[in-house]
């Protein structure tokens, strides 16, 4: 189309709409210093976060390790060490990304994208969190002889002995540095068991699960699944009311302020039908998904975006500015 | 020495101390931190106070 054409053809103009269109402003100009604002706030916000650094400090729990675990409750610890080695811990049940759990993975419908990502970081409990590290230790004939037996065992014999002791383990005592659990046919499962639960007492657990082939390992993965498995840290979170149904993912250790911009995200944890459901990561991920979208589109939403000029807030903040409107009007009025 | 840069970072590095039991308040199913509370607090201040004070105006008084 041509000048000329585009002329000839007036383009149909479209009807104003105050929650859409913006009126071409024709008041006073006045000069206003961006960089001087922006340096006030720096500096302020700068001696602020100094000032309440030297106040208040910063939360510094002890971390909790494995040894840590297995020093205070070697009884939890040992209790869940097999289910790591029969496969019925959280982790050995969870699905992707750790392994293949039919079932096991969170969905809406059919949407279920942990199991479109497969298992890509692949966690074996019984080798990676039992044998493995045992077979580690040096000096130690009796327990690599047990790793041995029980590696040769058929699988239902395995089973056998770690459905025996799994019922034993919760009536175990721990006296003198020592395991003792009610006599049994554990076979080399005992010996097992308490090799590891003095492995992790004594520190070189921690060690072997941290143990990767970069040069600074800081993948922490492996222990912290172990730890959770387990009743101790979920006992510490939940003193601390750190847990998913204490609105714990806006909380902090002690008396110091949390994430209280995460109150939406985790008041969904605390009401039905996420309260209750199995897919409740999934399910409040998508809800907040879909309330971000439209916090993101509230200015193409009708009504929606009319909220700000009902409510009127903008004549508070501008109150001087619409009072001299009012003044100058005709009739002592402002728009 | 050692005593005195001991007793400086303790000082410097933490006059109130935030650490030790929690103290929560509830409200039917809400369930909230009195330091969140504390903070909450102080971001409504914050946005009154935004609103309700006036802005200078260019070449003085306030708009």
């Amino acid at each position: 189309m041509t000048a000329a054409t585009d002329a000839a053809t007036p383009r149909r103009r479209r009807s104003f709409k105050q929650d859409r269109d913006v009126e071409e402003w024709h008041g006073a100009y006045h000069p206003y210093d961006l960089i001087k604002e922006g340096i006030i706030a720096f500096v302020v916000v700068s001696l602020l976060v100094v000032g309440l650094a030297v106040i208040f400090s910063s939360p510094d729990d002890t971390p909790v390790t494995v040894k840590s675990w297995s020093t205070a409750n070697p009884v939890d610890f040992a209790t869940t060490a097999i289910t790591e080695l029969d496969g019925t811990s959280g982790t050995a049940t969870y699905g992707p990304p750790y392994n293949s759990t039919t079932g096991a993975s969170q969905s809406i419908g059919p949407i279920s994208p942990e199991s479109w990502f497969g298992v890509h970081h692949p966690i074996d409990t019984a080798t990676d969190y039992v044998l493995a590290p045992l077979q580690t230790l040096p000096n130690t004939p009796e327990v690599q002889a047990a790793v041995s037996e029980y590696k040769s065992a058929s699988p239902t014999q395995q089973a056998a002995w770690t459905k025996a002791y799994e019922d034993a383990v919760t009536k175990a005592s721990f006296d003198n540095g020592k395991l003792t659990v009610p006599a049994g046919d554990y076979g080399p499962v005992a010996t097992i068991i308490a090799g590891l639960t003095s492995m992790a007492r004594s520190g070189a657990l921690d060690g072997a699960l941290l143990s990767t082939r970069q040069f600074y390992g800081a993948d922490y993965t492996k222990p912290l699944l172990f730890l959770a498995d387990g009743t101790y840290l979920a006992d510490l979170g939940a003193a601390q009311h750190l847990s998913g149904d204490q609105w714990g993912m806006m909380n902090e250790t002690g008396n110091y302020p949390g994430q209280a911009w995460l109150w939406l995200y985790t008041m969904w944890y605390q009401v039905p039908p996420f309260k209750t459901s199995a897919n409740a990561d999934f399910q409040v991920w998508g809800l907040m998904l879909v309330l971000t979208v439209l916090l993101a589109l509230v200015p193409f939403i009708p009504g929606l975006r009319s909220i700000p000029r009902w409510t009127r807030i903008y004549r508070l903040i501008w109150r001087r500015h619409y009072k001299d409107l009012a003044a100058a009007a005709p009739g002592g009025t402002s728009p | 020495m050692q005593t005195v840069s001991a007793v400086m970072a303790h000082v410097l590095g933490n006059i109130i101390n935030l650490t030790g039991p929690g103290h929560y308040v509830n409200w039917g199913f809400i369930q909230l931190s009195v330091a969140n509370l504390v903070v909450i607090g102080l971001m409504v201040v914050v946005f009154f106070a935004a609103i309700l004070i006036p802005f200078k105006r260019p070449g003085g008084g306030d708009r």
